[in-house]
């Protein structure tokens, strides 16, 4: 075949696969935004759930899943942030470093039902937690760090060499080239990585299961004290989330607007989502914007 | 020679791992005047240059003496970073830091813990001068530094060099990146600069290192062909390689 037949035939090649993956990816976001829509209402994400009668909500759990978020954050960035640094500035290239590699690397493929259960089997009973948010923040850890370990690296190796060079050059140490330059100049990389890896914990739902359990006590929005059992903010206290409402509602449910109720949920789901995205999108760039002004 | 020596190399040698890039560089750098090094790629006159402020520390093993001062830098037990506030580096592409032109320049001399701002006001714009930049960039200091054009941030990486006050600069191939104009100017600022200082420079240009040179060392596959008056060496060659090289029979 002639080379300009065979650009044409892979170029349609090409385009109607990706064409396939975006109709799919499309039809799949705009069925679950239009079945759900409609069950979205300032009720709807104000109220409590409901056990046995139609018209609940899911307050609580829309609250249970950002604040595990943000729990789990706080737990997994500074571990992924510095063995990011280390893989990134300091690891030798020796066996040493393939194998933590390796390990990552395997870490990121564990089914999230495994990592619920280990969750399970190590925080809930071993450690004493119970069902708990502290609990359902370590398996999220566990399944969070190796992405994110793996996207701060990459933001931290984008840092053209020459600056560490340049650093270096003025008389600094290595340790402060790593914290005054490189890490300041992959910040945008890393709030991208860090906003879209939230965006993913925020969907898991098969590792908190075990761990965040599938009840939510009710609990008290003007009560402040962490340590009280009936506070919002309270670590250790089991908290469903909305991934894992969606779940129950669906498979034991006994509330008569059960498809509602998961239709909804799902769409709730599937904007904020959206919204992490978007946010990571806007932050990174204008943090970039922000170090070029 | 009748100048002073600001740094010599006495059997200076440089490998990577078991490879040998640079075999028994012996050489003094005469102060106040500027030494250009010149050579085929793979020449190792980059890594010789490196290795003068011991930036190949983590990468290469470096044998024999750096003597600066009378004292051999080549030793563990210096202190590197003291080492490097006193020879500079700039490098083949500029490397502006994510921050605004002042604090760039004065990145060093915040190291040293000068805190001062009269001090440090003060040398922004003497270091801004020297780099011949400040008359561009006065209105300015407060922007970021990568807003810049090339030729001028590589301009503001020499006046941040030349802030914590080095006695010689090292610098590889410091135009290569530059279009004509901006290699002008700053060859221009070079040789303003050597008042101050010392400046050992890698070119591949040979122009570069005929018009702003005053010594010249010839490299080749990692040993020191020619050391001389960058006129001697570019006019009448003593080695065979050399005139070879300049010639352009090889290389």
């Amino acid at each position: 075949m002639r080379p300009e037949r065979v650009d044409r035939l892979a170029t349609v090649i090409v385009l109607s696969l990706a064409g396939i993956v975006g109709m799919v990816v499309f039809s799949l976001l705009i069925y679950i935004l239009a079945m759900g829509i409609p069950h979205i209402n300032w009720h709807f994400l104000t109220a409590e759930a409901e056990s046995f009668s139609a018209g609940g909500g899911i307050r609580d759990q829309l609250f249970n899943s950002l604040y595990l978020v943000v729990l789990t954050l706080i737990v997994s960035v500074p571990l992924a942030l510095c063995a990011a640094i280390y893989l990134s500035e300091y690891a030798p290239a020796n066996r040493w470093t393939q194998g933590l590699r390796l390990a990552i690397e395997v870490l990121s493929s564990l089914p999230s039902v495994v990592v619920g259960l280990f969750g399970y089997l190590v925080f809930v009973l071993q450690f004493g937690f119970d069902f708990s948010l502290l609990a359902g923040a370590l398996a999220l850890t566990i399944l969070n760090l190796p992405i994110l370990t793996r996207s701060c690296e990459d933001a931290l190796r984008q840092v053209p060499y020459l600056q560490r060079q340049a650093g270096l050059g003025l008389g600094m140490s290595k340790w402060r080239v790593t914290t005054k330059i490189v890490l300041p100049a992959a910040l945008p990389g890393i709030i991208t990585g860090t906003i879209l890896s939230a965006g993913r914990i925020f969907g898991e739902a098969a590792a908190l299961i075990y761990t965040a359990g599938q009840s939510s006590p009710a609990i008290n929005y003007a009560d402040w004290n962490p340590f009280s059992p009936t506070s919002f903010l309270n670590p250790l206290r089991p908290a469903e989330t909305l991934a894992v409402h969606i779940w129950k509602v669906n498979s034991e449910g006994l509330v008569p607007d059960a498809r509602a109720v998961s239709n909804g949920s799902a769409a709730v789901l599937i904007i904020t989502i959206l919204l992490f995205n978007l946010i990571a999108r806007y932050a990174g760039h204008r943090i970039k914007q922000h170090l070029t002004k | 020679m009748q100048t002073k020596t600001a740094l010599e190399t006495k059997n200076l040698q440089v490998l990577y791992g078991e490879k040998h890039v640079a075999h028994d560089i012996n050489l003094k750098f005469p102060q106040n005047q500027i030494t250009a090094l010149i050579g085929a790629s793979g020449s190792g006159k980059s890594t010789v240059l490196r290795s003068l402020n011991r930036m190949n520390d983590d990468f290469a093993t470096v044998k024999g003496e750096i003597n600066f001062h009378g004292v051999n830098i080549n030793q563990p037990k210096v202190n590197v970073y003291r080492v490097r506030q006193q020879i500079g580096m700039v490098f083949q592409q500029p490397t502006p830091f994510p921050m605004s032109i002042y604090e760039n320049v004065i990145y060093g001399l915040r190291l040293t813990g000068e805190k001062d701002r009269r001090v440090l006001d003060q040398r922004v714009e003497e270091s801004l001068r020297q780099a011949a930049l400040w008359d561009e960039v006065r209105d300015q200091l407060k922007a970021s530094a990568l807003a810049l054009s090339g030729g001028q941030q590589q301009r503001l990486c020499i006046a941040r060099t030349l802030a914590v006050r080095p006695e010689i600069i090292l610098m590889d191939e410091p135009t290569s990146a530059l279009d004509p104009v901006s290699t002008s100017q700053i060859e221009d600022t070079l040789v303003q600069l050597k008042k101050h200082l010392t400046i050992i420079m890698v070119t591949h240009n040979m122009q570069q290192a005929s018009r702003s040179a005053d010594w010249t060392a010839f490299m080749h596959q990692g040993h020191l062909i020619e050391f001389d008056k960058t006129d001697t060496i570019f006019m009448n060659p003593h080695e065979q390689k050399t005139a070879d090289y300049l010639s352009g029979k090889f290389g």
